[in-house]
């Protein structure tokens, strides 16, 4: 953290406790969701079953940095940077948690389409730039919430539309598919689900993100964008 | 914390207050108190003015022996030995050699800072000069207050800032090498800043003797304590580890207190 | 607030400020009335006696030539009675006060005690004359006598130096105090190491005061019988053969000076008139020092306590 050390040491490794563990949640959701999108290509089911087990993990993780927040504020009361800095890990880590989640639901779906073994799976490609768009998005934010950079923040927040486009682009597309061949009605309708999981994944990312700018800069920009298209929206009548 | 917290049975014991009573004249101030005191812990005692807790943290080093009228009923025993330090057969002198405390005004003696330190030594009949000198650093520096009257001993200690009062009252008590530390409201009358100096230096010397400490602000205890006691008229409410007290506390008046309901 | 308000509590602070300013008129006027009496006799007492005032004035003895009068045997006098009532005093009365603030229960059979010894302060100092012949002229059989002198005016200030002790152990805060015992000191310690350096500035200016009011005490002097006109001195304490110390001067015969000045002032001469003014002014003087002292020796040793 770019600031000068309390008084007390313990109340600085206690912060540093908190955030060296969020990056390491951070790094194991990443490789969950890289996992995922790979079974979702291969149909690899051992990948399939370590993504199951290490999900356990990330639950354990969110429970254990949520206690020590929980003590943090117990014990120290704290003000001003750190309180923003506590409550905004305590949002990051459920997005975080979320995102293992939706990884998690990736790999199921990859079981049922590949287990069906119909025809060659649609897409491929673009579900797979779609998820390393995703993957990117939260190795910013994570890097973001190491350097607690507002910058970067407000860059990942603005890119977040990329990957909605994405996934509007490739349920269309789908739509096609299941209207010209109802066969692939099945597949089409997971391939949809995995598109959907990663299109949140990206809004946690940016969620993430969001919570940066709290931390740094104290305003909260949550749910701006959406208002003022809503706003936009409702002008229009 | 995240690391796991030992069995509270399995911690070491260093004192122990069973079924105390004590009474002002005819003032029941204590009613059947038993708190355990766990070794190399910092116990902080926090309840409303008038709940007894500077009563309490006095019977053990017998202050209240000081004044006449008063009594105690019931046991504090000291560990290892067992020995009851409320027992009427158990010189007072012996018992405040063993103890010592820390009071809530800095109260340095009109002398210089070199014998004010000194000056517990000096009752324990050390009065070789090479013998003090080597006590009095080892207490200044423990106290963390080497650095900043090293080359000013034989100044009068009531030239030192507030804060730095403070703590050389804190190298005085540990010059003798108490088995417990008595902390009376240490910090009330101290800025913010003396405060929290006081604050660490509490956290570090539990590793080195066990420490009992009295305090209106229970957000200090929150910061500073291993256990938490709270008290209320006289008696022990509740008794805990300080996370357990301030997350979860199971007494609802604990909870009443704590959250500023009341009192 | 409207102004009508605003002006009657201007009336109000007007008026309350007159009765300020009364009062301080009336101040000055009262201290100025005392100093000024003071100064007048005081002035008075020089100009009469100024012509005295020479060196040999304080090395010769009375004799019946006014011109050759001096205050050689006065002076000695009162310098030995003072010596031998501070050196009785002083450690009766800080002991007795130790005792009563550190020691005794607080029982009815102290507050008596405490009683009784604000109240022989006012005692009237010829009853202590009165005393110290039937006890100690008679009854021990002292003689008239230096030591009896010293020891009626010890008793005289005994209860100024008891009272004097026990402020100036009171005046130590509770919190020095438990500081000392919590550290695991035993009474006395307490009392060697802290009660008494930390009240010896108390101690000392009232055992001064105490002196300096001894100083000039006639009546219980001449109660005892001091005489009024020796024309020699009490035997030196410091002899030349061994031990060196000597004390058979604690058993002559003595006058003080304000029996000196008594004597001169009863004589039908004039001339001695000067005389007495001389030794008045010096005898003022001497009080005036004492007191000075006094002052700054608080002033010396409060400067190293603080708490």
């Amino acid at each position: 953290m770019p600031h000068s050390e309390h008084f007390s040491k313990q109340y600085d490794s206690d912060l540093e406790d908190v955030r060296s563990r969020v990056l390491q949640m951070g790094g194991v959701v990443e490789a969950q969701i890289l996992a995922a999108i790979e079974c979702f290509s291969t149909g690899d089911t051992e990948r399939m079953a370590e993504v199951a087990d290490n999900e356990l993990c990330v639950n354990a993780y969110e429970v254990d940095i949520d206690d020590l927040c929980v003590h943090i504020v117990a014990r120290r009361q704290p003000a001003a940077r750190d309180l923003r800095l506590i409550m905004g890990v305590s949002k990051a880590v459920t997005d975080l948690e979320r995102m293992g989640d939706e990884a998690e639901k990736i790999t199921r779906m990859a079981r049922l389409i590949h287990e069906r073994k119909g025809p060659h799976v649609p897409l491929q490609a673009e579900v797979r730039r779609s998820g390393d768009l995703a993957v990117a998005q939260l190795r910013h934010a994570l890097d973001a919430m190491a350097r607690l950079d507002p910058d970067e923040a407000e860059r990942i927040i603005r890119e977040d539309a990329l990957i909605d486009t994405e996934f509007r682009g490739i349920l269309r597309q789908l739509i096609t598919f299941m209207m010209e061949d109802p066969r692939t009605i099945s597949t089409a309708l997971e391939i949809i689900w995995v598109a959907k999981a990663i299109e949140r994944i990206g809004d946690h990312a940016k969620n993430i993100a969001e919570q940066v700018i709290y931390i740094v800069r104290g305003t909260d920009v949550r749910h701006v964008g959406k208002d003022r298209r809503q706003g936009a929206a409702g002008e229009g009548h | 914390m995240s690391e796991p917290k030992p069995a509270i049975d399995t911690l070491p014991l260093k004192a122990r207050a069973s079924a105390l009573d004590f009474y002002y004249g005819d003032f029941q101030a204590l009613k059947k108190i038993d708190m355990p005191i766990y070794e190399k812990r910092v116990t902080a005692l926090i309840g409303p003015s008038g709940c007894g807790k500077s009563t309490f943290l006095r019977c053990f080093n017998r202050m209240h022996d000081l004044y006449p009228g008063n009594r105690y009923v019931g046991e504090i025993s000291l560990h290892p030995d067992n020995v009851n330090l409320l027992d009427k057969s158990v010189d007072p002198i012996e018992v405040r050699m063993r103890l010592s405390m820390v009071f809530q005004k800095p109260n340095p003696f009109p002398k210089t800072i070199f014998e004010n330190v000194a000056y517990g030594l000096r009752v324990r009949g050390l009065n070789r000069r090479a013998v003090l000198e080597e006590k009095v650093e080892e207490a200044l520096r423990a106290a963390a207050l080497w650095n900043e009257v090293k080359d000013r001993l034989q100044d009068m200690a009531f030239n030192l800032s507030g804060g730095q009062q403070q703590r050389l009252c804190i190298a005085r008590a540990l010059a003798t090498e108490p088995e417990i530390l008595l902390f009376d409201e240490p910090t009330s009358a101290l800025d913010p800043i003396a405060t929290a100096s006081i604050e660490e230096l509490i956290t570090e010397l539990k590793q080195r003797v066990t420490i009992l400490i009295v305090t209106h602000n229970m957000q200090q205890a929150a910061r500073v304590s291993d256990f938490t006691a709270y008290m209320y008229i006289g008696e022990l409410v509740e008794f805990g580890w300080t996370d357990d007290i301030f997350i979860k506390p199971k007494n609802p008046q604990t909870e009443a207190y704590i959250t500023g309901r009341f009192g | 607030m409207a102004r009508k308000d605003i002006g009657e509590i201007r009336g109000i602070i007007a008026r309350a400020k007159r009765f300020d300013m009364i009062f301080g008129v009336v101040g000055v006027l009262a201290l100025g009335l005392g100093l000024l009496t003071f100064v007048t006799l005081f002035v008075d007492m020089a100009l009469d006696g100024y012509t005295r005032l020479t060196p040999d004035f304080f090395t010769e003895f009375p004799s019946r030539r006014a011109e050759r009068a001096g205050i050689l045997s006065a002076w000695v006098g009162t310098t030995l009675v003072m010596l031998v009532t501070a050196c009785v005093a002083v450690p009766l009365g800080v002991a007795a006060g130790i005792y009563l603030e550190e020691y005794a229960p607080r029982n009815w059979v102290t507050d008596i005690i405490e009683i009784n010894i604000t109240n022989l302060a006012g005692v009237p100092s010829i009853i202590y004359g009165l005393l110290a012949l039937g006890l100690f002229i008679y009854e021990f059989g002292l003689g008239q006598s230096i030591l009896t002198a010293g020891l009626t005016l010890a008793l005289l200030i005994l209860p100024v130096v008891i009272v004097a002790t026990r402020e100036a152990i009171r005046s130590i805060p509770s919190h020095i105090r438990e500081g000392a015992y919590a550290l695991g000191a035993t009474k006395w310690q307490v009392v060697q190491h802290h009660i008494l350096p930390y009240s010896m500035g108390g101690i000392m200016t009232g055992v001064i005061i105490g002196m300096a009011r001894a100083i000039g005490e006639t009546a219980p002097i001449i109660t005892i019988g001091a005489l009024t006109f020796i024309a020699f001195l009490p035997p030196s304490p410091v002899t030349t053969a061994f031990p060196f110390v000597s004390f058979e001067w604690l058993n002559s015969p003595f006058t003080v000076m304000p029996i000196q000045i008594f004597n001169w002032t009863s004589r039908p001469d004039p001339n001695f008139h000067a005389n007495a003014a001389a030794a008045g002014f010096i005898l003022v003087l001497m009080t005036l020092a004492m007191n000075g002292l006094a002052i700054w020796l608080r002033y010396r040793i409060r400067r190293n306590i603080k708490w």
